[in-house]
């Protein structure tokens, strides 16, 4: 136990450095970008003094390191901000361009309570839906290595990553949704809005799915010990559940745990296709909109995923395979 | 992130055949049919691409007010003037798609260049020298790893008006973490070998180690996997076009073309989908070669070939 305590302490830190230096580095660019955010909250019809009174309030016009001094501290207090746009209903501010408005609006906490439930529901369920999809086949193709079914899983792959996603979300939705009208899409009134997305993210996911079950199931084909086990008269079951699969298992995790950003990216633009009312459509619209606060709360809640989920993977490999060391 | 996917580099087992590890991959490469048909696909669509603008007459930006929304020349009322059909304003697609083509691809592969030479660079600082200069190169790394690349890529974007030059850099920045990571891993793995510690006991200086002697070791056999990531870039590039901040318009990409064709989709469902197929088309035949080297190049490190 003593290991793992260390090892825990030891990637929180560095898990917590990096978040710091992701958070910081956003915070930064963000005020780099053009176009005053006190500007766009007041509209075009206020007057410039109006306008920097406001900016002073939101501390807009302090050094960049001032204010992210101060924006930590208040998210160690829980306090994401509060949106500079969106208003308390979900929707935009209703002309919200008046002085005061500031207090009807969003915090980034409540945000982020809307949108994360459904960005996890959608990203589950295409997580079910990749491995539905890459398990037989990856496996079946490391059993079957340098077969016909290999070779069928190798383009069956190539074709899969070659698909661009937004291109596949826009068909779907036209030939399912709008001409066949089997699966509702764009926007959300029901579960059954989340299998298009969700099967779209799935496609772009499982080929890495397939081709790292395929080739470490191989390799672990090869093993003294698996291709002694007939020797032994172990069942084929008990060696593949047992040998083969517990094997492939370790390297398909790491290749998981490397894909969660790029998964995140996906389930971005996914979501902006299909209006699904997740964190990617929130994050779309904030950068659209020069909404800071949103960005910030945004960029930091899936920096720190990123890092708790290798930190799980790392953990769940040493559970499965003792070998590995922390 | 398609390199992570690599494998350490084992040194070569044995040397049989007077045959560099190179040549040996490149002989197994081309021994699967999977690498023949993908570089028939690209050499066709790259061949159109640079021909075929030169020979027509036709403009990819010139609207033609009597012409729009012809359909493809499979469907009836389709022309063979338009193979592919024409835009909202009348414009050929086929040719569109192909100018598109070419910005991706010039856009791409220098981003795949650039991320591969940063890359490379950490990478090999990082491995080589350790301690220190590792640890905060690496937390860099990671850094730029978590962070989702579509928030920065809108962010910098925004900031600075889309070109082909910072599109091109904004790909960049999202793929170097990568191959940062995996040239570090054999680096260190290199960094133990007798020539290397010969090298140093000999007086050598790092950089020479480093550039003459580590690199044309590690570097080649990552370099045949970054083949992938040019079909990974290209779809970036798309996705950054279709949301509006990718090289502007009336440049053509797959992006804005198929952005503008979004709102004709289901009276000329054309405009949208035919570049896609064509943008598949490439990407199919970009990682048909790159998948057939990763796999050429597997057998031989492992010294199955």
């Amino acid at each position: 136990m003593a290991f793992l305590a260390t090892f825990l302490i030891r990637r929180l830190a560095q898990g917590l450095l990096i978040v710091l230096i992701v958070s910081f580095a956003i915070f930064t660019a963000l005020r780099l970008v053009p176009g005053d955010p006190a500007r766009l909250i007041l509209g075009p019809m206020a007057s410039d003094a109006v306008v920097e009174q406001t900016a002073r309030e939101m501390g807009l016009r302090d050094p960049i390191p001032v204010q992210y001094v101060h924006w930590l501290g208040q998210v160690l207090h829980g306090n994401l901000g509060t949106s500079f746009i969106k208003a308390k209903s979900g929707g935009e501010a209703a002309g919200g361009r008046d002085v005061s408005a500031l207090g009807d609006k969003a915090t980034v906490v409540e945000l982020l309570e809307q949108s994360v439930p459904m960005t996890l529901q959608l990203a589950a369920l295409a997580l079910v839906f990749a491995f539905m999809i890459s398990l037989p086949i990856g496996i079946l193709a490391g059993m079957n290595s340098g077969g016909w079914f290999d070779r069928f899983a190798v383009y069956l792959g190539s074709a899969f990553v070659s698909i661009p996603n937004f291109w596949l979300a826009i068909v779907l939705a036209l030939v399912v949704t709008a001409e066949l009208q089997w699966i509702p899409s764009i926007g959300y009134e029901g579960f059954a809005y989340t299998i298009l997305p969700a099967f779209v993210i799935a496609i772009e996911m499982s080929p890495i799915f397939m081709r790292s079950l395929a080739s470490s199931i191989a390799s672990a084909k090869q093993r003294n010990f698996v291709q002694l086990a007939d020797v032994r008269g172990l069942s084929k079951r008990r060696v593949f559940l047992r040998h083969i699969l517990r094997n492939a298992a370790v390297p398909v995790l790491n290749v998981f745990g490397v894909q969660i950003g790029a998964m995140l990216g996906g389930v971005l633009i996914v979501e902006y296709i299909f209006n699904y009312p997740g964190v990617g459509l929130l994050t779309v619209q904030a950068v659209l909109e020069r909404d800071f606060p949103v960005i910030q709360g945004v960029a930091l809640i899936s920096a720190c995923l990123f890092v708790v989920i290798n930190i799980l993977v790392d953990l769940i490999s040493t559970k499965i395979d003792p070998r590995l060391d922390f | 992130m398609s390199s992570d996917t690599v494998i350490e580099t084992a040194p070569p087992r044995t040397r049989a055949r007077m045959e560099t590890p190179g040549r040996r991959i490149w002989r197994a490469t081309y021994q699967q049919f999977e690498f023949k048909l993908g570089l028939f696909l690209l050499v066709v669509l790259v061949g159109a691409a640079l021909i075929y603008p030169h020979m027509t007459k036709l403009s990819p930006t010139r609207m033609h007010i009597m012409q729009r929304f012809w359909p493809p020349v499979f469907l009836p009322g389709g022309h063979w003037s338009h193979l592919l059909g024409t835009d909202q304003l009348g414009r050929d697609l086929f040719l569109r798609s192909l100018i598109g083509l070419q910005n991706a691809l010039m856009i791409s592969v220098s981003a795949v260049i650039i991320m591969f030479v940063v890359g490379a660079i950490v990478g090999l600082l990082a491995g080589f020298y350790g301690g220190i200069i590792d640890t905060v190169l690496m937390r860099i790394t990671d850094a730029q790893l978590a962070v989702p690349v579509i928030i920065l890529a809108i962010t910098i974007l925004t900031v600075h008006r889309p070109s082909p030059e910072s599109v091109t850099l904004v790909l960049a920045l999202s793929g170097w973490p990568g191959y940062a990571r995996v040239v570090r891993s054999v680096t260190l793995a290199e960094r133990q070998r007798e020539y290397v510690r010969g090298a140093k006991i000999l007086g050598a200086s790092p950089i020479r180690i480093m550039l003459q002697m580590i690199a044309p070791n590690v570097l080649p056999p990552i370099a045949f996997v970054a083949v992938l990531d040019i079909a990974r870039m290209m779809i970036f590039e798309a996705i950054l076009g279709f949301i509006g901040i990718g090289v502007q318009p009336p440049t053509p990409t797959f992006g804005n073309i198929i952005a503008d064709g979004r709102q004709y989709l289901i009276n000329a469902w054309w405009i949208s989908t035919m570049p896609g197929a064509f943008l598949f088309t490439t990407l199919l035949g970009i990682n048909l070669v790159g998948s057939s080297i990763e796999r050429a190049r597997n057998k031989v490190l492992e010294g199955r070939i």
